[in-house]
């Protein structure tokens, strides 16, 4: 059983890879909201959010000899996790959203009423994100939406800050078009 | 989108730095911005997804120590070489060539054991000297195919990578001549990745920064 004891992250890897697999739930505990928060804003459905981050920590387990900065082994599963997005993007057999299922899941406002007439919009602005590539995705989502600075995304992406900024440019000049519903 | 605009959702300026014009552009983004961060969607991890990958980790076939043993035994293992290294090894291999040919006679060639090169491969600084092969190496897990392309390549991406042990490290000889070469690595055809690991880079001029290898020359 996992020690209660606060490990590191470092720790923990070491005692995986010494034998007890079991260590291995507290790095699936320690970053498995923080992969799916991500998993689900870029494949936008919970189905394939779940899917995605349980083959990203699934991965990460068979390859966690190959992670060198063991004490950064979060941002390295978020790595393998966003190459796994990328992927699924890309994919012809990525099953479609309707609209309205989007609407559904995107979040709403505390009021029923505004609720309903904001679905449509935020389904249409959500929808917009299709339109983007993968890395401009990527890059949008990890900007914009969880907020983060350049920075801390290069240095958890493993890009340089000149490129991450290349992908947000090219993102905003791809979604302009949304900006009449905001004038 | 303006420069002056991308600055300041870049939040390198402040809008009072920004033109009237260019404010209400602004305001329209801050608004759709907002609109994207209200409507993302958030949620946990759903409770059974730990059980799930504990489940699929149980289930991975069993290595014992024999097997990994094996494993390191036959499979080929990626080296990493620095730029910096390379550069000694090629001196002092080259210093090793050139020895027998101080004796008088006829000697070994003084390229023996080493190959030659690509004959379209070109160099910025020489053109001549032993052909030495890179071990280029990129950890990219998820990618699908990984190429480089650099001045050794008239920039075309035509060296392909392989990932061997299918554990996301790609990997690539190339062989070079001495010179200073940028390079960079694309990831799936789309996408450009600096060599994190190399020991020196410099700006490419489109704001981005090349890796860079050198291999001393021989003589």
């Amino acid at each position: 059983m996992v020690s209660p004891v606060e490990r590191t992250d470092a720790q923990v890897v070491r005692d995986v890879l010494s034998g007890d697999h079991d260590a291995y739930r507290l790095l699936v505990r320690r970053y498995g909201d923080v992969l799916y928060g991500h998993a689900l804003r870029m494949a936008a459905s919970h189905d394939d959010a779940a899917d995605l981050v349980q083959r990203a920590l699934v991965q990460g387990f068979q390859k966690l000899r190959t992670c060198r900065d063991t004490d950064r082994v979060g941002a390295w599963l978020f790595r393998i996790l966003a190459n796994l997005c990328k992927d699924h993007i890309r994919s012809p057999r990525r099953s479609d959203i309707s609209l309205t299922a989007l609407a559904g899941m995107l979040r709403g406002g505390s009021d029923p009423a505004s609720d309903a007439e904001g679905a449509e919009v935020r389904s249409r602005v959500w929808g917009a994100l299709d339109a983007l590539t993968p890395e401009q995705r990527e890059a949008f989502v990890l900007k914009h939406v969880e907020g983060r600075s350049y920075e801390e995304i290069a240095a958890v992406m493993d890009l340089s800050v000149a490129s991450l900024k290349m992908r947000v440019h090219r993102a905003r000049q791809a979604l302009r078009g949304l900006l009449e519903e905001y004038a | 989108m303006t420069d002056e605009l991308n600055r300041y959702l870049d939040d390198e300026v402040g809008d009072d730095a920004l033109t009237a014009t260019a404010r209400t552009d602004a305001d329209a983004w801050d608004r759709m911005v907002e609109s994207f961060r209200a409507a993302a969607p958030r949620a946990a991890a759903p409770a059974w997804l730990e059980q799930n990958v504990m489940r699929d980790i149980e289930a991975l076939p069993h290595q014992g120590r024999l097997t990994r043993a094996l494993q390191w035994l036959t499979n080929p293992t990626p080296v990493r070489v620095s730029p910096l290294a390379t550069g000694l090894v090629v001196a002092a291999f080259a210093l090793v060539l050139l020895l027998p040919q101080t004796t008088p006679g006829p000697g070994p060639d003084p390229t023996a054991g080493v190959a030659r090169g690509t004959p379209g491969a070109t160099t910025t600084t020489e053109d001549t000297g032993p052909v030495v092969y890179v071990q280029f190496v990129l950890e990219a897990p998820g990618a699908t195919s990984v190429s480089l392309a650099g001045d050794f390549s008239d920039w075309e991406a035509s060296v392909t990578l392989a990932d061997q042990n299918a554990d996301g490290f790609w990997t690539a000889r190339v062989p070079v001549r001495p010179g200073v070469y940028g390079y960079m690595f694309l990831i799936d055809g789309t996408e450009w990745r600096t060599d994190p690991r190399a020991d020196r880079y410099r700006d490419d001029g489109f704001g981005n920064r090349n890796a860079v290898l050198a291999i001393a020359a021989s003589d």
